[in-house]
């Protein structure tokens, strides 16, 4: 895929994703973070929390998937990524990602996008959850 | 510019012992490699407001080629 064909193509995308139970476990499972915010409904309530907080960075893990495979192209690689958690996700919730190009390096064919993690289990009021960027490059087949 | 230049390279390389000269080449600088080389580009356009061509940044040589690309924006 041509660089501006990839612009053109990827001005504002969405994806959806839910925190499930499979998602977390397997959260768990690759990070091996037990902190009992995360698996102590009891001790996350100690903390101010109405649940068990989920883990931040599977949103970092849905960024992961949405460059890999809902950008229009598969020719592509993470440079950096940055993530802001405003709001505690939970279990059960669903997530829409959305990302807009915020600038772009046509000399290098990098992109980089403006991400926005909206809490849209509650149909009638979504949410701000988390913001951030993820520098994408474009890669080309070696000849 | 030179010394702006130098900035951008120390902070974007996180190395604040990095002297750029004229002559400074890429082996000459251990953290400079092509990875790198992308941040150092979107940096310095960032802060000089400019856009560079795939053709030109292919095009130097050395540090002073850059800036005198810089120079002509």
């Amino acid at each position: 895929m041509l660089y501006q064909d990839f612009v053109d193509s990827s001005q504002y995308l969405e994806y959806t994703y839910c925190i499930t139970q499979d998602v977390f476990d397997a959260f768990q499972k690759l990070s091996q973070d037990l902190n009992p915010l995360h698996t102590d409904a009891n001790f996350a309530k100690r903390m101010g929390f109405p649940d068990r907080v989920m883990y931040g960075n599977i949103l970092n893990a849905f960024v992961s998937h949405f460059v890999g495979m809902v950008l229009p192209t598969q020719n592509v690689v993470i440079l950096t990524q940055d993530i802001q958690f405003r709001k505690p996700v939970f279990m059960g919730d669903t997530i829409l990602l959305k990302s807009e190009i915020q600038d772009t390096s046509e000399a290098v064919e990098i992109v980089n996008f403006k991400l926005k993690f909206y809490r849209t289990t509650n149909a009638e009021k979504s949410q701000l959850v988390a913001s951030g960027h993820v520098q994408v490059g474009l890669l080309h087949p070696q000849q | 510019m030179l010394s702006e230049v130098q900035d951008i390279f120390r902070d974007v390389l996180d190395n604040e012992d990095i002297i750029l000269a004229y002559e400074t080449y890429s082996d000459d600088i251990d953290e400079w490699d092509s990875l790198t080389h992308i941040q150092l580009v979107v940096a310095i356009e960032k802060h000089f407001h400019i856009k560079f061509t795939s053709k030109e940044i292919t095009s130097w040589a050395n540090v002073g080629e850059m800036l005198d690309c810089i120079l002509n924006k």
